[in-house]
């Protein structure tokens, strides 16, 4: 049975990135001992988040959406997204934060919630297991209005060499080669993408402010970040009569700018999606959005 | 009469005559005309032209596509700036491409519902003079800053300057949902249906020919309206020649790389210009001593879910002529005329390779055979968007007009009009001769 930390508010991602950053620094001091590899038996938990209608327009006007009475999918994401960073950055937690690798999200969005819900958020970390490249874990997120759960997230992210046991021998993994298929809109995503994000939704994270801020965490240019992707494909694509899920796959990360080409295939109750580079042709995501 | 059998009687609406200004490059001749300017020469062309000065009309209909929020009221603004009477009720239409169709057909329902017993419909548009917006940052800044009471307040808003706000925002073609140009979707439609270059180049060719040929048998002389020193279409080029334009480059859907097939040659140029079409009652017209070229029989919009890529942007004529031949009891061969308008080479010749295609016709039109092939000789026969250019609202203008001259020259028979627009949407039309 995890332990349910009450914290009194949403943290700010700015507190939570400047831990992570010490964090960061310690760990690559002399001495510094690398932690056991066991989860934190901890959720931590906010009572009651009421969400910022100013903020909520911003997001529609960001991501291309209409003004609605309804929260889209993605902007809950990033209200309970510092729920969940407060759990990666703390002490006994043995992933560094920095440089994770965000691989996948799959989000249950059980009907339409309304800007003036009251939501109790619940975020933990679950599952940590092997990857090819390193282990992954899943931050869970779960909101609740008066005890009904009615969006729950889960974040795949993955710690690049770190092992859990002995590193593994290396396995050849075969890919099958991408091959575009019919595109239905081209997003041209400008210099300043991942700011306007971080501006609206105050994920501040340095990889995706600008090509200095980014190489100093060690990417060749800044780059968007993963939820505006899924944020604008949802805008186009979200149902909004009742419930959905929706899940999306990351394979490699859009350097801005960038013009993604994306392809939307509709069929009966679901819709799968997918983006790439409008110019190399190569696979940055791909997923699926399934009426409930 | 038209074969609307479960409607009860109802009166025609007849087409008495149209008017246009020639359609000019953009950036080009009318550089510094405004809609206003544009649309009111349109207007008080075809008012001279059929003596209606100081007369009252039933309502004027029409609008641009492009327009700045100055033009809030741009037809009546026009009646207001010309010579026909200012009791003249005027209001604005406003559907893309396909602008003045809505404009004459929704007229024309007027006329026969006996509300109206004349009206004028049309449209005009610039894509020279066009509105340019401040960025969406400065206009928050401004707007908030209006709001704003106190001084602090003021000086809050004032604070969220940025340098980058100073870059304008001109309009583009791009749909807003797709962020893709209309030409890279048309790319994309012309690519499914495999329509060759060479088919595209021989279209837009026989549209500069049959253009050219039809200034040469004076078949405008009562069509148009010289304006601002320009009495024929600046992009026509009755000179063209295959050889020309198959040295043209491809301009859209360069993504598909050898398979991209749309040069300037074969897709219309920006273009400003207006048009405008008198409609009224047979009574109307008696009683003005007026002619009547055509009856408006018929008109039907489509729209088509281009956004997740089911279907082409530029496909709903496909669907509204369908629609439209089966409530009028019609085959897609019972017309003597076809007017398509050309946004596109590829444009016509998908949505004629469409409505020959039985799976097409079947599965997406719900038809048990397809609507078949068209006598190529009928289409577009005294030229279309590719030679005499394309002013977004004023093209349904000019395909009525053009359709209801060439049947009354001819006496009988019946002309197909084919509008595709922006928003995967789209209008058609049935005339007949009179």
């Amino acid at each position: 049975m995890r332990k349910t930390i009450d914290l009194e508010r949403v943290p700010t991602l700015g507190s939570l990135y400047a831990k992570a950053l010490g964090d960061r620094v310690k760990e690559l001091l002399p001495g510094a001992k690398t932690s056991l590899l066991v989860l934190p038996e901890v959720s931590h938990r906010v009572a009651a988040l009421r969400p910022d209608r100013d903020q909520l327009v911003a997001y529609q006007r960001l991501m291309g959406d209409t003004v609605r009475e309804e929260l889209p999918s993605v902007f809950v994401h990033g209200l309970v997204f510092p729920v969940a960073m407060s759990v990666l950055v703390r002490d006994d937690f043995p992933l560094p934060l920095l440089g994770m690798v965000h691989l996948a999200n799959s989000v249950e969005h059980f009907r339409p919630i309304s800007p003036s819900s009251e939501l109790e958020v619940i975020a933990y970390a679950t599952d940590l297991r092997e990857h090819r490249s390193g282990t992954q874990l899943d931050m869970v997120a779960e909101v609740r209005q008066a005890d009904e759960l009615i969006w729950r997230g889960v974040s795949t992210y993955l710690a690049r060499g770190v092992w859990l046991g002995s590193k593994p021998e290396r396995v050849a993994v075969s890919h099958d080669e991408f091959v575009p298929p019919r595109r239905s809109a081209s997003w041209s995503l400008a210099a300043d993408t991942g700011r306007a994000y971080a501006a609206v939704m105050g994920d501040y994270n340095p990889i995706h402010l600008s090509a200095l801020s980014a190489k100093a965490l060690g990417m060749k240019r800044a780059i968007a970040h993963g939820m505006y992707l899924a944020g604008r494909t949802l805008a186009s694509s979200a149902p909004h009569e009742g419930g959905y899920t929706w899940s999306i796959d990351f394979a490699t990360p859009v350097f801005l700018p960038s013009r993604v080409d994306v392809s939307f295939i509709e069929s009966v109750d679901s819709t799968r999606f997918c983006g790439w580079n409008a110019k190399s042709g190569k696979p940055h995501f791909s997923g699926t959005i399934q009426r409930l | 009469m038209s074969a609307q059998s479960d409607t009860p009687a109802i009166r025609q609406a007849v087409i008495i005559g149209g008017n246009r200004i020639p359609f000019a490059r953009s950036n080009g001749a009318y550089a510094k005309a405004s809609n206003q300017d544009m649309f009111t020469a349109a207007l008080d062309g075809l008012v001279a032209r059929f003596g209606l000065q100081g007369q009252r009309i039933g309502a004027v209909a029409g609008g641009a596509v492009l327009k700045h929020s100055k033009d809030f009221n741009l037809m009546r603004e026009c009646v207001l700036g010309s010579s026909l009477a200012s009791d003249t009720p005027a209001y604005d239409v406003q559907m893309a491409c396909a602008t003045g169709m809505e404009a004459i057909g929704s007229l024309a329902n007027k006329i026969k519902l006996g509300q109206l017993d004349s009206g004028i419909g049309g449209g005009v548009d610039t894509t020279s003079d066009a509105p340019i917006a401040v960025s969406e940052g400065l206009r928050s800044m401004l707007l908030e800053l209006s709001r704003a009471r106190s001084t602090s307040a003021k000086l809050k808003a004032m604070s969220k300057f940025r340098p980058s706000f100073l870059a304008p925002n001109a309009p583009g073609t791009g749909e807003p949902r797709t962020g893709l140009s209309m030409g890279d979707h048309q790319a994309l439609t012309t690519k499914a249906w495999n329509i060759t270059r060479e088919a595209q180049d021989e279209l837009a060719l026989a549209s500069h020919k049959n253009l050219a040929a039809a200034y040469e048998r004076h078949f405008f002389d009562d069509l148009i309206t010289p304006f601002a020193g320009v009495s024929k279409d600046t992009n026509l080029r009755g000179d063209s020649t295959i050889e020309k334009l198959g040295s043209l480059k491809p301009v859209f859907g360069k993504s598909l790389g050898d398979a991209a097939t749309m040069t300037a040659g074969n897709s219309t140029p920006l273009t400003d210009g207006a048009s405008a079409v008198l409609l009224g009652s047979e009574a109307f017209a008696r009683e003005n001593d007026l002619p009547m070229l055509a009856n408006f029989v018929d008109f039907e919009a489509a729209a088509v879910d281009f956004v997740h890529g089911a279907e082409g942007l530029l496909m709903a004529p496909a669907y509204a002529v369908a629609r439209m031949l089966k409530r009028n009891n019609l085959t897609l061969q019972d017309f003597d005329f076809y007017e398509i308008h050309e946004a596109f080479a590829g444009t016509v010749l998908s949505t004629l390779a469409a409505w020959e295609d039985e799976e097409f016709c079947k599965n997406k039109l719900g038809l048990d055979a397809p609507l078949g092939a068209i006598d190529r000789s009928k289409l577009n026969v005294t030229g279309s968007s590719l030679a005499a250019g394309h002013p977004f609202a004023a093209t349904g203008g000019r395909l009525v007009a053009t359709l209801a001259k060439m049947l009354h020259e001819k006496g009988s028979g019946r002309g197909l009009i084919s509008v595709c627009a922006a928003g995967g949407q789209g209008v058609v039309a049935i005339l007949e001769a009179r």
